[in-house]
């Protein structure tokens, strides 16, 4: 029976040269999901990634993917034969062309899908004969996912897929992920600082800061567990210290009280009751706002 | 595929190398006669000291075509040449591909450390005997048209002597290219530990019948017919203590 986590982390812990790359990782990625990795620069989203494809070596804890231990060489090599991955670089072999480095892949995979291949040239307009270092970014990122989508992969790794990218080019590849993944059955985990791309195709989002997740779920289940308590008073807010649990953080302005929630606004509008505000309201919010004001909490 | 990878990474070492030690044992044998008319030169020359002593032997050797080809050729040409390419062919393993940022790309194949490193290993060695073979008995090819003869066998037998001494300095290159991330690096260390083997070996000379670049020229079967089994050995076993070392460091390595 397929496992049904196609990611799972535990306790996850990497030490660069003494500084902490990350600081106790837990993850969860179900089958079929399309999971956003969203952070900061240097929050640890990378080296989650080269951690499960085996790239590095964690200094505590585990990762697994379909179940395997992503540690273990021999279980690594059959993890990487079933996960297509797209570098954030997009580096790629500069000596070969095209259609080199697509026959140079496709010999490492068994359920290589020449349809896909012949299908993926034509829509990204890549030239066979050119060289790779004569690609742009553009053509390169294309490349890199095309050799990622024909390798009939169960799991896709994409490290920020649009880095570096014009807007149009971002759109097109944007579109090309959606409509690859929503013709087979896959998942797809892609880490990225951009929170408007996770929110465009994303069903599921986990948010990293200084190492470790602050934040998972389905994107619907935040959208409603999440909400923003409004409250404004007649002088300057005070500053209380509430007891409600599920507060993400509280700020000040004049005299508006603004607590952010995971989970019990009611509660919170009732401890907040004895302040005696002029109004109170709950007010939904967006992705960017949980992203910015998690990963401020831990500033 | 890999192969094909591995091959493309050393073509332009390879094909430089090969193309400048076929030059260089083809116009060794090329000269022979010409050198051969300044021969009578040497004996006019003031014989003491060091470049005196160097003179005199190698007047001495040139007595005969086989002591020429070894003197000239094979004991300076191939020895120095071959040991620069040798490290030039042994430089530059998965790591130096992170300078070129590929390495990820690499990893993300199902292929094991190991086998990437295994077959980048088995291109280079592959190439160098080709370096020690080609250039060696191109002198057995040419020597008629100086109206000479050198034995095929000789050619292997230095040829393959060569190979085996000059393995030590690509896995030490290789070994050094799983610690450091560039190209420059393992190729001056390499170099630099070669060329101080050299100045070790030259200063004790007489004292001494063991040497990487004595093996490597075979001056011991130049010499006695013996071809040097145990320093061949010796040389197989360093070259495989320091590829096993390799795909340790490679193994543990993050990228």
């Amino acid at each position: 029976m397929a496992d049904p986590l196609a990611i799972e982390t535990t306790e996850l812990r990497k030490s660069y040269d003494g500084a902490e790359a990350l600081r106790g990782l837990s993850l969860q990625v179900p089958a079929g999901s399309i999971c956003g990795f969203l952070g900061r620069n240097g929050a640890g989203k990378t080296t989650t990634i080269k951690i499960l494809l085996g790239m590095a070596h964690p200094t505590s804890g585990q990762a697994r993917v379909f179940g395997l231990p992503a540690d273990a060489p021999e279980s690594s090599v059959e993890i990487r034969r079933r996960t297509g991955f797209v570098s954030e670089d997009k580096d790629l072999f500069d000596a070969m062309t095209v259609g080199e480095i697509v026959r140079f892949t496709a010999a490492f995979y068994p359920r290589w899908r020449p349809n896909l291949e012949q299908r993926y040239l034509r829509q990204f307009d890549l030239p066979r004969g050119r060289k790779i270092k004569a690609l742009s970014r553009g053509m390169r990122t294309k490349l890199a996912l095309l050799l990622a989508f024909s390798r009939g992969a169960e799991l896709l790794v994409l490290d920020e897929p649009t880095s570096g990218l014009d807007p149009v080019v971002t759109e097109e590849v944007l579109q090309a992920i959606v409509s690859h993944v929503g013709s087979e059955a896959m998942t797809v985990f892609f880490s990225s600082h951009q929170i408007a791309e996770v929110d465009q195709i994303a069903d599921r989002v986990a948010i990293v800061d200084g190492g470790c997740v602050v934040v998972e779920g389905a994107l619907e289940d935040l959208r409603e567990r999440y909400c923003r308590v409004q409250l404004v008073f007649e002088s300057d807010a005070p500053e209380p210290a509430l007891r409600a649990p599920g507060v993400v953080r509280m700020r000040r302005a004049g005299r508006v009280l603004s607590v952010l929630c995971s989970a019990g606004a009611e509660r919170i509008l009732d401890e907040t009751r004895v302040l005696n505000p002029v109004s109170a309201e709950v007010v939904p919010v967006t992705l960017k706002e949980i992203f910015l004001e998690t990963v401020r909490a831990g500033d | 595929m890999l192969w094909y990878k591995s091959w493309l990474e050393t073509r332009s070492r390879f094909l430089i190398g090969l193309a400048v030690m076929m030059l260089t044992a083809a116009g060794a044998v090329l000269v022979y006669p010409r050198v051969m008319k300044l021969l009578p030169l040497a004996n006019t020359v003031d014989t003491s000291g060091e470049l005196g002593r160097q003179i005199r032997e190698g007047a001495e050797l040139m007595r005969s075509y086989r002591g020429y080809v070894w003197g000239q050729w094979i004991r300076q040409s191939l020895t120095q040449m071959g040991t620069l390419f040798a490290v030039l062919l042994g430089s530059g393993a998965l790591l130096s591909s992170a300078s070129g940022s590929s390495a990820l790309f690499m990893l993300s194949m199902p292929a094991s450390r190991n086998r990437v490193l295994g077959i980048r290993v088995a291109t280079g060695l592959w190439e160098l005997l080709v370096l020690a073979l080609i250039p060696a008995l191109l002198i057995p090819v040419l020597s008629p048209g100086v109206g000479e003869r050198y034995p095929v066998i000789d050619a292997v037998l230095h040829g393959l002597c060569f190979f085996v001494a000059a393995a030590v300095f690509f896995s030490l290159a290789q070994l050094l290219s799983t610690v450091f991330n560039d190209l420059w690096r393992p190729l001056l260390i390499a170099c630099g530990v070669a060329v101080a083997l050299a100045l070790i070996e030259q200063a004790a000379r007489g004292q001494w019948t063991y040497g990487i670049f004595r093996l490597m020229s075979g001056e011991d079967y130049f010499r006695t017919g013996h071809v040097p089994w145990l320093g061949l050995l010796g040389s197989a076993a360093a070259s495989a203590v320091m590829l096993y070392g390799a795909t340790r460091a490679i193994a543990r390595q993050d990228f």
